[in-house]
C-alpha cells in the first residue's frame, strides 16, 4: 500500500535514490515547462505570461485527482501521507519574502537550480543567493525561534477549513483551476493586445 | 461523423480540461474516499498468515518486551471500559472492538491486539486486517494467558531442579508485574484465587508519555 516509504519498501537511505529520481523527473518538467527562464518567470507577476500559473495548477489537479483516486480503490492510505502544519503569520511572512525575492531575481528556489543546470549564470548566482539566505536563517534562526513556531493551526486540509466532503472540495479545485487558465490566457491575450497598441 | 469532427478539432487543452472536470464530478459524486464500513478481504493472504502462525505474540515475549522498555508497539485492550480500569496489562491502550478503525491506529505501527481469551483479539484482527493494517498481532491466550503464565506462574511440588531455576526466573518477571507466584505448598492454596494487582495510576500514565516511538523522519 502506498505511501511506500511508510510501509517499508524501502529504507531512509534508498529514500534518497528515489528522492534524486523524481528530482530529474521534476527539473526536466520544470525546464520544459519553460520555467528555467527568467523573464518567463518575472514576466508572471505583470500578467503578460501566465506559464507559472499553468503549470503549478496542472500539478495541483493532477496530484489531487491522483491522491482522491488511489484512496477511494485502497491503493493509498491518505493517513500517513505528510504534510506540515499550518503556521499562518509566519508562512505568509515567508511567503512575502520569497515573492519579493521572485519579482526581483526572476526565480524561486526551484527554478533556480532548473536554470543553473542549464548553465545560464544568474541562475547560478541566485542559487549562491539562496544558499547565503539559508545560512542566514541558519544563524538568526535562536531569535526567530518563537515566532517561527507561531500561531500553529495543526494540520488544515481544505476540508477541514471549509468543512466540506473531500469529492466536492476535488470539483470545486477543478472548477477553480480551469477557471483561472482561462482567465490567464484572457488576460495574456489582453496584456499583448495592449503592449502592441503601446507601442505603435 | 460530425461527433468525431468536433471531437479531432479540439486542442489538446479542451480536452484536458475536459476530463479533469468529468473527473471532479466523479470524485464529487463519490464524496469520501475513505470508507470504513467496507473492507475487501485478501483470503489468499490472511489464509496463509492464519497457517504460518505469524499473526501471534507470545506473553512470554510481551513481558519481555515491557520489561525491556520496548516502546515501538501500540498494546490494545479491546475490552470494555469498565474491564480495562479493574485490569489492563501495563503499556496497554483501550480500544473497543467498535472503535478499533477510529481509534487512532496507523496501519504501518507494530499492533498487539489482546482480551480475555482469544476469541475477541482474534476477531479484531481480522477487521483490521481487512483494512489493510500491516502489522497486526493477537496476544496468545489473551488476559487468561497472561494471568496463567506471567502473573501467577505456578511451580509444583515435585519439580525438578531445572524447573524450579526456570520458575524463580519467572517469580521475577512476575513479581515485576505485581503479580504472586504460585508454589504448590498445598491443593487449597493453589485454588483460592489471586487478586490481581492493583494498577497504580503511574504505571499505566508513564506508558504513553515514555514511548519515544522512532517515527520515520519526515518534512523538513
Amino acid at each position: 500500500m502506498m505511501p511506500y516509504f511508510k510501509f517499508d519498501f524501502f529504507s531512509a537511505d534508498f529514500s534518497l535514490v528515489v528522492a534524486v529520481i523524481i528530482g530529474i523527473g521534476f527539473g526536466f518538467a520544470l525546464e520544459r515547462g519553460g520555467l528555467g527562464n527568467a523573464r518567463i518567470l518575472a514576466a508572471q507577476f505583470y500578467f503578460t505570461e501566465m506559464r507559472v500559473l499553468k503549470v503549478m495548477f496542472s500539478a495541483i489537479v493532477t496530484a489531487m485527482l491522483g491522491l482522491f483516486f488511489f484512496t477511494a480503490f485502497g491503493w493509498l492510505d491518505l493517513s500517513l501521507v505528510f504534510y506540515t502544519n499550518t503556521y499562518i503569520v509566519p508562512q505568509v511572512v515567508g511567503g512575502l519574502i520569497l515573492g519579493f525575492g521572485f519579482v526581483i531575481g526572476g526565480y524561486c528556489p526551484g527554478t533556480s537550480c532548473v536554470s543553473a543546470a542549464t548553465g545560464r549564470v544568474d541562475g547560478m548566482i541566485y542559487l549562491l543567493g539562496v544558499m547565503s539566505g539559508i545560512f542566514v536563517f541558519g544563524e538568526v534562526f535562536p531569535w526567530i525561534e518563537d515566532f517561527y513556531y507561531s500561531t500553529n493551526l495543526g494540520k488544515q486540509t481544505l476540508m477541514d477549513w471549509l468543512g466540506l466532503p473531500y469529492g466536492m472540495i476535488v470539483l470545486l479545485v477543478i472548477v477553480m483551476a480551469v477557471g483561472a487558465f482561462v482567465a490567464a490566457e484572457w488576460g495574456e491575450k489582453k496584456m499583448a493586445l495592449k503592449k502592441a497598441g503601446g507601442s505603435k | 461523423m460530425k461527433l468525431k469532427e468536433i471531437f479531432s478539432k479540439l486542442t489538446l487543452n479542451v480536452k484536458l480540461a475536459s476530463a479533469a472536470i468529468f473527473l471532479g464530478v466523479v470524485a464529487f459524486i463519490i464524496g469520501n474516499p475513505v470508507n470504513n464500513s467496507i473492507a475487501k478481504v485478501d483470503m489468499q493472504e490472511l489464509s496463509t498468515m492464519v497457517q504460518k502462525e505469524v499473526d501471534r505474540v507470545s506473553v512470554e515475549t510481551l513481558a519481555d518486551w515491557i520489561i525491556k522498555g520496548k516502546s515501538d508497539y501500540r498494546l490494545i485492550d479491546t475490552r470494555t471500559e469498565k474491564e480495562f480500569n479493574e485490569y489492563n496489562v501495563p503499556t496497554s491502550e483501550n480500544i473497543p472492538v467498535t472503535n478499533l478503525l477510529d481509534g487512532g491506529l496507523l496501519r504501518n505501527e507494530k499492533i498487539i491486539l489482546y482480551a480475555d481469551g482469544g476469541t475477541h483479539s482474534a476477531q479484531a484482527w481480522f477487521l483490521l486486517k481487512a483494512k489493510n493494517y500491516m502489522g497486526v498481532y493477537i496476544l496468545q491466550g489473551g488476559l487468561e494467558e497472561w494471568k496463567d503464565k506471567i502473573l501467577f506462574p505456578k511451580l509444583a511440588l515435585n519439580a525438578s531442579p531445572e524447573e524450579k531455576a526456570k520458575f524463580d526466573k519467572l517469580a521475577e518477571v512476575s513479581k515485576f508485574f505485581g503479580g504472586v507466584p504460585q508454589t504448590g505448598t498445598s491443593e487449597t492454596a493453589m485454588t483460592a484465587a489471586p487478586s490481581l494487582p492493583k494498577l497504580s495510576a503511574s504505571a499505566s500514565a508513564a506508558a504513553p508519555a515514555g514511548g519515544a516511538k522512532k517515527k520515520k523522519r519526515e518534512g523538513c
